[in-house]
């Protein structure tokens, strides 16, 4: 009997189903991008409507900032529905089985790194978003510069969709004995 | 359990480690690219004409979310049990190289950001003449030191 067995941590993991970890890494996904998301909204759309005050030619230009926003909770719910078509039902006896645990957490990995990244970049954008339009509202030449930051800054949702995608390749259950 | 060895929960450890090489170097990214994005939104309004030359520490900031990705890939692909077998070992290495990346990407994107805005913004406030470039703004600024009488 190896060393590892006597590891607390592998015991205590071992027992959780890996149905369990798919289901929160495919809750995760989607809660935590659309969260992303709509903090960014709020950061942008209150500086945006509070700039526009004064300057309305804004308003329509500067919606961009909200789109790039809402492309972050998409992003989630696109990789919520790819997580939960790798769902598999195998029998009871696999449940267990090391594959299986392998697919659960490879699920509940690519669920957080897609949420999680879809968070912070829907903050940056936010965050941007609204300098933008204040910057705007001031000098109409640096919408399109400031613009340029905001595409970096979405960038960042998107590296989360790839390594989530390509994580999820790897939830194989094995197959019905 | 007989002939439990704890290797099969070693993936969550190696997909964990991915998993934190990227959300990190994400935030890092994230908060490098916001800080440095709103000094140079602020100092575009004064002088429109300096914001494409100050997009520098964006660039640097958006590079840190690449590195996150590479090894976010790397390890990932590389938790194959069918393939080669796949250790508590080779979890917890995976585990730590994704926090090193991770953490020293947070850790660069938010000096990256700090710096980045501060500079901006002092590059606006130091510059003595239009066309002066930062290597004359930094000597005129450690000459100013030496020298009290230099503007």
């Amino acid at each position: 009997m190896s060393t590892a067995a006597s590891s607390s941590w592998g015991t205590a993991l071992v027992k959780i189903s890996p149905y369990t970890f798919s289901a929160v890494g495919i809750a995760v996904s989607i809660g935590v991008s659309v969260l992303g998301a709509a903090w960014g909204i709020y950061i942008t759309g209150s500086s945006l409507i509070g700039a526009a005050i004064k300057a309305p030619r804004i308003t329509s230009k500067n919606l961009i900032s909200v789109i790039f926003c809402e492309a972050v909770a998409i992003y989630g719910v696109i990789v919520a529905i790819i997580l939960q078509t790798k769902l598999e039902s195998v029998p009871s006896s696999q449940i267990y089985a090391a594959e299986s645990l392998r697919a659960g957490y490879a699920i509940f990995a690519s669920g957080l790194i897609v949420g999680f990244a879809n968070l912070v970049c829907g903050l940056c954008v936010g965050i941007i978003g609204s300098s933008c339009a204040l910057s705007d509202a001031q000098n109409s030449s640096l919408f399109v510069k400031i613009l340029v930051i905001e595409i970096f800054g979405s960038a960042l949702g998107l590296f989360g969709v790839i390594v989530g995608i390509i994580m999820s390749a790897q939830a194989t259950w094995p197959t019905k004995v | 359990m007989a002939g439990f060895s704890g290797d099969e929960t070693a993936p969550f450890f190696g997909f964990l480690g991915a998993a934190a090489a990227l959300v990190f170097s994400c935030m890092g990214a994230a908060y490098g690219t916001a800080k440095s994005g709103v000094g140079v939104a602020s100092m575009g309004v004064m002088r429109p004409e300096l914001v494409m030359k100050s997009i520098v520490p964006v660039v640097m900031a958006g590079v840190l979310g690449i590195y996150g990705l590479i090894i976010a890939v790397i390890i990932s692909t590389g938790i194959n049990p069918k393939a080669k077998s796949y250790y508590l070992f080779d979890g917890y290495a995976h585990l730590s190289s994704g926090l090193a990346c991770g953490l020293a990407g947070l850790s660069a994107g938010m000096a990256i950001g700090i710096v980045g805005d501060a500079g901006v913004r002092i590059r606006f406030r130091n510059m003595c003449h239009p066309t002066s470039t930062p290597w004359r703004d930094l000597a005129l600024q450690f000459l100013s030191l030496l020298r009290r009488d230099l503007p």
